[in-house]
């Protein structure tokens, strides 16, 4: 699929996976022949803190990061991750959002209590209607471990039809990018996230 | 992760994804690279972490040198001798590094040697955001600029032909951006790395007594003059864009100008842009017919006016008559934190006068009132790490009392509440001589807290000092047996080599005692009430002292106990929890949380390491059986 510009953030915890669904997303654009960019951040950035990753498709794609605003999907991976990247939102991004809490220890030491999920969903209306919220633990518990969230979000992205990258080619990227053992984990991590937000668009 | 064994396929035009840093890598094996040597530092570390997965096949040898100084060493070394050589480090590495660079320039090298130095502006990972171009000019040496992943490799190739023409070590300057970016690489043929080098005597070129020294300069300068001419001809050098009017050029180089293209593009400028991939010596006679060619000319560069400086010397001979804008006499970018699309088009726009097509205010308005309250999530300590445990041990011995003279790694984590171990932390080894000049002024204990990596890189000679200078320091080495926030790669106390094959364990007690330190104790930082004794001990004693922390870095022991498949039972809140909340307050855990005003684990996090039990006044934290 061509496509001047597609921009995806991916917005979670120093080790819930962002870096590898990101990897997957340019690995698979890859195989289409997609001009491709990823940025990450490594070290000081990873421990338990906030991080960024972006994957942006496109002929004319130079930089590897994404302009305020200019997200064409926002794949939150916790739901006050999801706020904090919200710059990068506007009325044409679609949000993919966990509904897993990751507790930021600053709660507990300044005695303060999560943010209401209600207000949360309020923040991002504020940016965009377009909101899909995912229960990645429970289909990832499903899929055979907690550890497979990333890819029960990557589904559910792929299931929005907005990511110009064919089906296949995701699969065919997280079975090259995976450890051989976990492959099958995965994968079906990846079809219930996708089956998800495809019965959520039937009923709606 | 890729497997690495990609890096390794002969075939030619195959495209693939690669890191900057991975790309690298494979240009080094396209180069026939037979010597590539480190020290690890985010964001340079996957280069040479990439060549060490695979050195024994591709038949290439790479170690992790002690520092970079000797990393530079070892590889001049090896080009002395003509074999083709790597050294990758941070920024800040080249600091260290600096003073073997500043006359291996006169020497010089047989092999073609390139040095990559990653910059790292916005400091994502390092204490500043030094602009190591600056480098090539204090050294005289070349320098080249890639601006993403396919550059990276091809400048690696190109770096290494200019280094074996002009005899020089030649630097490869990225930044976070572009080593840190994954983009298509197309590969081109591999080579045979050739390992086998000869020494050839030749006191006058190698030995750097000042007799040798001062013809030796001429002969750098002479070099760089040849260096120009390859800088003129380069085709990293070009007019990649032309414009209608002519009247408006952007000048640019490395990540910026990935943002300068794009900005452009977003303002709908209609701008000629030159890029700039060789930035040292720069193409004087490129440079000054495209100034001629334009009214005025932008230079989009991060950090400091590196360019802008040697093209306004380049106008006042060559077009006098051209505008020059930049970061110098009026500040249309910054000279601080990284440059993005948004910010270059922000200068662009004041320059130009051009409107913003995108109100970035109005965004930064909103997104300003919905993260207002957010919680911060900065970086902190991992679950199960035993650094926590050391802090909690020196916490508990000195209470708010002590001043903490900390270093580079993941125990900078500890300035978090309610830990707060930190009060200096400079540069690598820094924590042990700081300690001595404070101890020496103050009548306060101080602790200097340095890593295990760390203190084979720059700790020793700060230790020696402490002893012949008998300074009243306790030198607390947090041992978790990794070089672990760079990516867990081995160091001499771990007994595993670059190549992956064991090797003598350079035990850091035994250094301490070899150095004269009169009381060296190694504790286990989980063993609190030993730990105590140890450390009272230690702050007794009228010199110096050397306490090793000695535990695994949590998140090494984790992955090795659940790939020899044990199951790790995370610790449970039992109903003796009185929500006394002296877990939380002490410790700062994050799998400690709380959640509707009781204390509660996240057994995915809790990596049973029993700390938390020793903390609890009502023994209500236990095993799940």
């Amino acid at each position: 699929m061509k496509t001047d510009e597609f921009n995806i953030v991916l917005s979670g915890v120093g080790g819930q996976g962002t870096l590898l669904v990101a990897e997957v997303l340019g690995t698979a654009a890859i195989k289409e022949g997609l001009n491709v960019r990823v940025s990450e951040i490594h070290g000081m950035a990873q421990r338990g803190g906030a991080v960024v990753s972006t994957v942006r498709i496109g002929e004319k794609v130079q930089a590897p990061t994404v302009l305020e605003g200019q997200a064409d999907v926002l794949v939150g991976f916790e739901p006050i991750e999801t706020v904090r990247s919200l710059r990068f939102a506007s009325e044409k991004t679609a949000v993919l959002m966990s509904d897993e809490r990751i507790f930021p220890s600053e709660l507990a030491a300044k005695k303060m209590t999560y943010p209401d999920m209600k207000d949360i969903v309020e923040k991002i209306h504020r940016f965009t209607g377009k909101i899909i919220i995912v229960e990645t633990e429970k289909l990832a518990r499903e899929a055979g471990s907690t550890l497979t969230q990333n890819i029960v979000l990557l589904g559910a992205l792929a299931a929005t039809e907005k990511v110009p990258i064919k089906n296949e080619s995701l699969i065919e990227a997280i079975q090259e990018l995976v450890p051989a053992k976990h492959v099958g984990m995965n994968v079906k991590a990846f079809k219930l996230g996708y089956e998800y937000v495809k019965k959520m668009k039937v009923q709606a | 992760m890729p497997n690495l064994r990609v890096l390794l396929e002969d075939k030619p035009e195959k495209r693939v994804l690669l890191l900057g840093n991975e790309a690298i890598a494979r240009g080094a094996l396209e180069a026939g690279i037979g010597v590539v040597t480190t020290y690890p530092g985010t964001p340079a570390s996957e280069i040479a972490d990439s060549i060490s997965e695979i050195a024994a096949d591709a038949g290439l040898y790479m170690e992790y040198s002690i520092n970079e100084i000797v990393a530079v060493e070892v590889a001049a070394g090896a080009a002395s001798c003509g074999v083709r050589a790597l050294t990758a480090m941070k920024h800040v590495g080249l600091n260290v590094a600096s003073d073997m660079l500043m006359t291996l320039a006169y020497a010089g090298v047989r092999g073609g040697y390139v040095i990559v130095t990653a910059d790292d502006p916005e400091c994502y990972s390092s204490q500043n955001e030094q602009d190591n171009r600056f480098y090539a000019l204090l050294s005289n040496l070349p320098c080249l600029e890639p601006s993403n992943p396919q550059e990276a490799k091809d400048m690696t190739i190109t770096a290494i032909e200019i280094s074996e023409k002009l005899e020089l070590p030649v630097l490869l300057r990225t930044t976070t951006r572009v080593s840190h970016t994954r983009g298509p690489v197309t590969y081109g043929r591999l080579a045979t790395p050739n390992l086998k080098g000869k020494f050839v005597k030749d006191v006058k070129r190698l030995v750097m007594v000042p007799a040798n020294s001062r013809p030796k300069h001429e002969v750098l300068l002479r070099a760089m003059e040849r260096a120009k001419e390859i800088s003129e001809t380069s085709p990293h050098n070009k007019v990649v864009r032309t414009s209608k009017s002519k009247e408006l050029g952007i000048v640019s180089s490395s990540s910026a100008y990935n943002y300068a293209v794009e900005a452009a593009d977003l303002l709908g400028l209609d701008a000629s842009i030159l890029k700039l991939g060789m930035t040292h010596p720069l193409p004087e006679k490129m440079i000054g017919e495209y100034l001629k060619k334009h009214q005025k000319v932008i230079i989009v560069e991060e950090l400091e006016p590196y360019l802008e400086m040697q093209i306004k010397a380049i106008a006042k001979d060559k077009a006098p008559d051209v505008d020059i804008y930049g970061k110098m006499s009026k500040r249309y970018f910054p000279k601080e934190g990284e440059l993005s699309t948004r910010v270059v088009a922000k200068g662009l726009a004041d320059i130009t006068g051009k409107g913003l097509p995108i109100d970035f205010s109005e965004i930064k308005e909103k997104y300003d009132e919905v993260s207002k309250n957010l919680p911060a999530r900065p970086p902190i300590l991992c679950a199960g790490c035993p650094h926590r445990a050391s802090f909690y041990d020196m916490r508990k011995v000195v209470g708010e009392k002590t001043i903490f003279a900390t270093d580079i790694g993941c125990y900078a984590l500890g300035i978090a509440p309610p830990l707060n171990v930190g009060d200096i932390m400079i540069c690598m080894g820094a924590s042990i001589g700081t300690a001595q000049g404070i101890s020496r002024v103050t009548d306060e204990n101080t602790i200097a807290i340095i890593g295990d990596s760390t203190f084979f890189h720059a700790g020793i000679p700060g230790l020696i000092n402490a002893v012949y200078n008998n300074h009243k320091v306790v030198v607390a080495v947090l041992d978790n047996l990794t070089t672990a926030m760079t990516g867990h790669q081995p160091h001499p106390g771990t007994g595993v080599t670059g190549m992956q094959s064991a090797s003598e364990k350079v035990l850091i007690e035994k250094i301490a005692d070899g150095c004269g330190v009169k009381y060296v104790r190694v504790v286990d930082p989980f063993k609190v009430s030993e730990t105590e004794t140890a450390l009272k001990e230690a702050l007794q004693n009228q010199g110096p002292s050397v306490l090793v922390f000695r535990a695994p870095c949590a998140l090494v022991a984790v992955r090795e106990k659940r790939s020899k498949g044990i199951r790790i039972e995370a610790y449970k809140i039992t109903d003796k929890c009185t929500n006394c909340m002296a877990c939380i307050r002490l410790l700062g855990c994050p799998a400690l949380t709380v959640e509707e005003g009781k204390v509660n684990i996240d057994e995915a996090l809790c990596t049973a390491c029993g700390l938390c039990i020793s903390v609890c006044p009502f023994k209500a934290i236990g095993g799940s059986t």
